[in-house]
């Protein structure tokens, strides 16, 4: 099994306006996944799908080698679930939600449940309802690594968070990865997060998919580039051409995606001179990217 | 599994099962307090077989708030979640559905055992007039099939969408406005006896909860 979570062709419309559209991804064993894009882009929508919560029109979603939603509680004993807002019972105690989650899986870990909770310095016998929203992710987190899932999905863990609680969850994670060598499946509109702790990312629109490529290749491969006398039209490129704005009456920005090196000998074939080369932060690539897919949808639909 | 299941309803639903299980060993031993002795003529026998009827009706009524409430405790908490950690348990929901209905099963077992163990306690320390006799395990074994054809219609309604739940008070509402707007226009229409008489008749559903609720009887 080369892929934990496998999307293939998938259409979900849950009504009449937003709608999953032909969405493909592919999640590699052992990776940090982060799944990117704007409030309402999809994010959760994906996530339920593979869960199973909720059923796809058309399309194939495979997790860790099962077909979803056919063969769920079989996936779900090894998949390890943070939903976005803690869905448990608030009149439960944090000890009564432990052993009622033990309960359901064979792989838990108590030992690791324990070790948890004094590490989280949560009160086991606190009413979960009484917790602070960092309490509650901590518990939430407690319970996925607890299970010893071999794939974490994760929607928005950390959303809405301090500083110190996103930090001691994250470091919780991290630890968990390593050493059981878990993949992770998470999504978050917080792009330095993604940016830290992934090394794979999707970025998705409006329901569609921007773009999947390892981490590196997109915070490598997006650039600002500084190019003087080039054509007002252009052939292919060997790069992804991303936005193109006049900057002084002589010389344009460009932003391009999949930047090598060796791609400069380019400018002088079209005429042209490439005068500097700018490196982008992930927040900058990932706002470009934007833009141009929504540029490129606005002129198919004109 | 079916441990931590049974008592999460028993954390929601405890203090509905213990008022309904102090009312339900009450009832019997309130029915026949000061009712029955040895001297007793038989007119009097006929005084006391008209109170224990009287109150006989109290029981089908406990049973139907027992089955409602426990029904209702069942899901309310899955509800308020939206059945997301329901659903992405490990197991096939119908299994999950099945150990939910079976804690609140288990559950009402108490109150009904208290229907037993109060009428064997009323009929113990009562002395009943000649030709009448007691039926403390007939009266709990009633009182059992109510409360669990209660429980069964609510759980299976509370088990619903909150979209499904509408639809079926909504029609149930539609059905007695109809009726009352035929009654006010003085039109000769009348769709609820029919229907009472299908639900609550011999061979309807709810029949369990009609007839003769007696802790004594001929």
């Amino acid at each position: 099994m080369t892929n934990v979570i496998e999307i293939d062709s998938l259409h979900y419309r849950p009504g009449k306006g937003f709608a999953l559209q032909d969405l493909s991804i592919h999640v590699p064993a052992g990776a940090i996944y982060g799944f990117l894009g704007p409030n309402g882009s999809g994010k959760t929508t994906t996530i339920r799908l593979v869960l199973g919560l909720l059923r796809p029109q058309s399309g194939r979603i495979t997790v860790l080698g099962d077909r979803m939603p056919d063969d769920a509680p079989k996936i779900l004993a090894r998949v390890g679930y943070v939903p976005e807002q803690p869905h448990l019972d608030p009149t439960l105690t944090v000890n009564e939600i432990i052993r009622f989650q033990a309960a359901f899986y064979p792989t838990w870990d108590g030992a690791r449940a324990a070790q948890l909770l004094r590490q989280f310095d949560l009160d086991g016998e606190r009413l979960f309802g009484r917790l602070s929203k960092g309490q509650k992710a901590k518990v939430m987190i407690l319970l996925a690594l607890a299970q010893q899932g071999e794939l974490l999905v994760l929607d928005e863990p950390t959303d809405g968070l301090d500083p110190v609680v996103r930090r001691d969850i994250l470091a919780a994670l991290l630890e968990y990865v390593s050493q059981r060598g878990a993949a992770v499946f998470i999504s978050s509109h917080l792009v330095h997060e993604i940016e830290r702790i992934c090394d794979w990312i999707a970025v998705m629109d409006d329901g569609r998919l921007v773009t999947e490529v390892p981490m590196e290749q997109l915070k490598n491969g997006t650039k600002r580039l500084r190019v003087a006398g080039a054509p007002a039209t252009l052939g292919p490129t060997p790069f992804a051409l991303f936005a193109r704005e006049p900057a002084t009456a002589a010389a344009e920005t460009w932003v391009v995606g999949e930047w090598k090196p060796e791609m400069a000998g380019y400018f002088a074939g079209v005429g042209a001179s490439l005068q500097d080369v700018i490196d982008l932060d992930l927040e900058d690539g990932f706002v470009e990217l934007l833009r141009s897919f929504r540029a490129g949808r606005s002129e198919r639909s004109a | 599994m079916f441990r931590v299941m049974l008592f999460t309803q028993w954390k929601w639903s405890r203090l509905i099962i213990l008022f309904g299980t102090i009312a339900a060993f009450a009832l019997p031993i309130i029915s026949l307090q000061g009712a029955a002795s040895a001297d007793r003529s038989p007119l009097e026998a006929q005084d006391l077989l008209r109170t224990v009827q009287s109150w006989g009706t109290l029981y089908p009524v406990l049973a139907a708030a027992l089955g409602l409430f426990v029904a209702m405790a069942a899901w309310a908490p899955d509800h308020r979640g939206r059945h997301v950690h329901a659903l992405t348990l490990p197991l096939p929901r119908w299994r999950y559905v099945l150990l939910r209905c079976a804690g609140g099963a288990l559950l009402l077992a108490i109150p009904a055992a208290a229907v037993f163990a109060g009428a064997l306690l009323a009929t113990a320390t009562a002395t009943l007039p000649p030709g009448l006799q007691s039926y403390p395990f007939a009266l709990a074994t009633h009182f059992i099939l109510a409360t669990a054809v209660a429980y069964g219609v609510f759980f299976a309604v509370s088990a619903a969408t909150p979209r499904t739940a509408g639809i079926i008070l909504a029609a149930v509402g539609a059905l007695i406005a109809v009726q009352v707007v035929a009654g006010v226009a003085n039109v000769n229409f009348d769709i609820v006896s029919p229907l009472t008489l299908i639900v609550l008749g011999p061979a309807g559903p709810f029949a369990i909860f009609t007839g003769r609720w007696m802790l004594v009887d001929v």
